[in-house]
């Protein structure tokens, strides 16, 4: 603490408006509304000598999803395990929803669902004894626990699987099962690390569906090796390095990156430029140079599900020929940098 | 409460999903009714001293047996992650292994009252003792098992838990052997740890507050270092 700026959450740490423990009631920073859902403060974790993660500042806000992106072993296993208070801080603060991971653990457990990396579950269980035991965990009972279960096998489509014995089930069904217990009781954070390992490619868009809609009142913390999948349903991206923070990327919405590229006889421009103004979902339209008898013209596409629908309009309309580009993104460029010049020193 | 119920049940079920409690089970019910077959034909005396003093001994082998797999399993199958990051304290989580460790222990220590029954129906037993025999055997599973999760709450390693407490449980049972080589105050403090020493007088029918001080404070240590030692992380 010596030597710290006195800043206003420095302030709101030292003297945090408590609430007495266990009456369920948050304390009066958190009533404010948009505010951090989890908040992380100077986060700093030791193994031993080995500083795993050092001074890593966040916060979550609700409806909003935000990833941890990183190399293998920067640490962001670490930083979700004290999150969920399964570690403890070595230094700084962790609280959700106002409550201190260390201090109102109870409570701030209360409030996460986790799914951990490689989904560990009870391999002698079957999948309902198991949701239901996860579901008496979280206190619920009675018809609370039978609608959560109901809910979370429904949206995690595991009414087939319900009699399984979790141990013969495959990776996917495993990872499934892991998500489905982690928002049995609506959470307000939920955390996932590495959710779409083993899942199959309907699964992992099922996924990114599932986490929108509860983003819509609730807070998400992910990580995901695979940077198309962040950018899809991120709304920002912590980049992580040896444990230290590098920087929050504000993700500027699905679908960026992808432009179009339009061409027609040069005497239809006037058609296509018609064509393009009347479309919706075009972020900006530049001309290019005519090429051997043809315009060009390239249209960033401004949001997700566009680029098909304007490449149909454009080509059903018989008027011009169109080539989708995946521009290279952002965030991987971004992620090559940031990673590549830390690693030369 | 919903969930301590919930932890507990779930504890049972795993100790019967195992192979390992109905291994201990038939083992120790086949030795005592041996022991008990064969001490009574031998002495003709309706009494239960000798199974009681098998028992314990069998309690000794047996508990690492059943703890081992209790937190050692959890920690290395990433489960122990699932329990911790629960809204539940982790005072709880042991509380439920002790409870469904010490129930599986007493129902099989249970089924040896039907040697009580077989004196009952062809002699008078002196009850007195068959009492404080069951009593202190409770008591010494109680000290045993919370060691043993102690021990299981520190390694990820089920053979290690196993071992080490196998080894804790031994040196406690035989430490009164050394006491005698130690100078004069020390051997009666030394002496006091041992579990023989404070499990006999209740085999043999006599019933000491120290004696039941002794395995309640064991008891009350070992499921506090499990606690401390989920807690350390
Ligand atoms: N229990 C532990 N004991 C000692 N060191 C650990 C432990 N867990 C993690 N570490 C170390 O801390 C660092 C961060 O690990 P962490 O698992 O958080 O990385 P990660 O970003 O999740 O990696 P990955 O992408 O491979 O999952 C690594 O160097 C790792 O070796
Ligand atoms: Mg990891």
């Amino acid at each position: 603490m010596t030597g710290s700026t006195p800043t206003v959450d420095r302030h709101l740490t030292d003297r945090p408006p408590r609430a007495p423990a266990g009456l369920g009631i948050a304390p009066a920073e958190s009533s404010r509304h948009g505010i951090a859902v989890a908040s992380v403060e100077r986060l700093g974790k030791r193994y031993g000598r080995r500083q795993a993660v050092d001074g890593v500042s966040f916060e979550v806000k609700e409806r909003e999803v935000v990833g941890l992106l990183g190399p293998n072993g920067s640490g962001k296993t670490t930083i979700l395990r004290v999150i969920t208070g399964y570690l403890r801080p070595s230094e700084g603060t962790v609280r959700i929803d106002g409550f201190d991971v260390v201090r109102d653990g109870h409570q701030a457990r209360a409030r996460i669902g986790y799914v951990p990396e490689n989904a560990p579950l009870y391999g002698h269980m079957r999948v309902d004894e198991f949701l239901h035991f996860m579901g008496r965990l979280r206190g619920l009972r009675g018809g609370a626990l039978r609608r959560g279960i109901e809910s979370a096998r429904a949206r995690l489509a595991l009414e087939p699987v319900g009699d399984a014995v979790i141990g013969r089930l495959s990776r996917g069904y495993r990872q499934r099962v892991s998500i489905a217990q982690a928002v049995l009781n609506e959470p307000k954070l939920l955390v996932l690390d590495e959710p779409t390992n083993g899942l199959d490619p309907r699964q992992v868009i099922e996924l990114r569906g599932l986490l929108r809609t509860l983003a819509r009142d609730s807070a998400v913390l992910i990580t995901s090796h695979v940077l198309a999948e962040m950018e899809r349903v991120a709304d920002r991206v912590a980049i992580l390095l040896d444990g230290r923070l590098l920087t929050v990327h504000q993700l500027a919405g699905a679908g960026r990156g992808t432009s179009l590229r339009v061409r027609a006889r040069a005497d239809r421009a006037d058609e296509v430029a018609v064509a393009l103004s009347g479309l919706a979902g075009i972020g900006g339209v530049t001309r290019e140079e005519p090429e051997g008898g043809l315009a060009g013209w390239r249209v960033e596409v401004s949001e997700a599900g566009a680029a098909p629908r304007v490449a149909a309009a454009l080509c059903l309309a018989g008027i011009a020929s169109v080539e989708t580009v995946e521009t290279a993104s952002d965030l991987e460029e971004l992620f090559l940098r940031l990673t590549a010049s830390r690693a030369l020193q | 409460m919903t969930a301590f119920l919930a932890l507990v049940a779930k504890e049972l079920r795993a100790l019967f999903v195992s192979p390992i409690a109905y291994a201990v089970i038939a083992v120790f019910l086949v030795l005592n009714g041996y022991g008990f077959a064969v001490t009574l034909i031998a002495t003709k005396q309706a009494t239960l001293v000798n199974v009681f003093f098998q028992a314990a001994v069998q309690l000794v082998l047996f508990v690492p047996l059943v703890t081992m797999r209790q937190f050692a399993e959890e920690r290395r199958g990433g489960t122990l992650e699932l329990l911790l990051t629960s809204p539940v304290r982790e005072g709880d989580i042991v509380l439920a292994k002790f409870a469904a460790s010490m129930g599986m222990l007493l129902a099989m220590v249970a089924l040896t009252l039907v040697y009580s029954a077989i004196l009952a129906r062809f002699s008078t037993p002196d009850w007195g003792p068959i009492y404080s025999g069951y009593l202190g055997l409770t008591l010494l599973a109680g000290a045993l098992v919370s060691i043993g999760l102690a021990v299981s709450a520190l390694t990820a390693n089920q053979v290690v838990a196993a071992v080490v407490s196998l080894g804790v449980f031994g040196m406690l049972w035989a430490i009164d052997a050394w006491a005698a080589l130690l100078p004069s105050p020390i051997d009666n403090w030394v002496l006091g740890l041992s579990l023989l020493a404070r499990f006999q007088p209740f085999a043999l029918g006599a019933m000491y507050a120290s004696d039941f001080g002794f395995f309640l404070a064991v008891t009350l240590l070992g499921l506090f270092l499990a606690v401390r030692g989920l807690a350390r992380r």
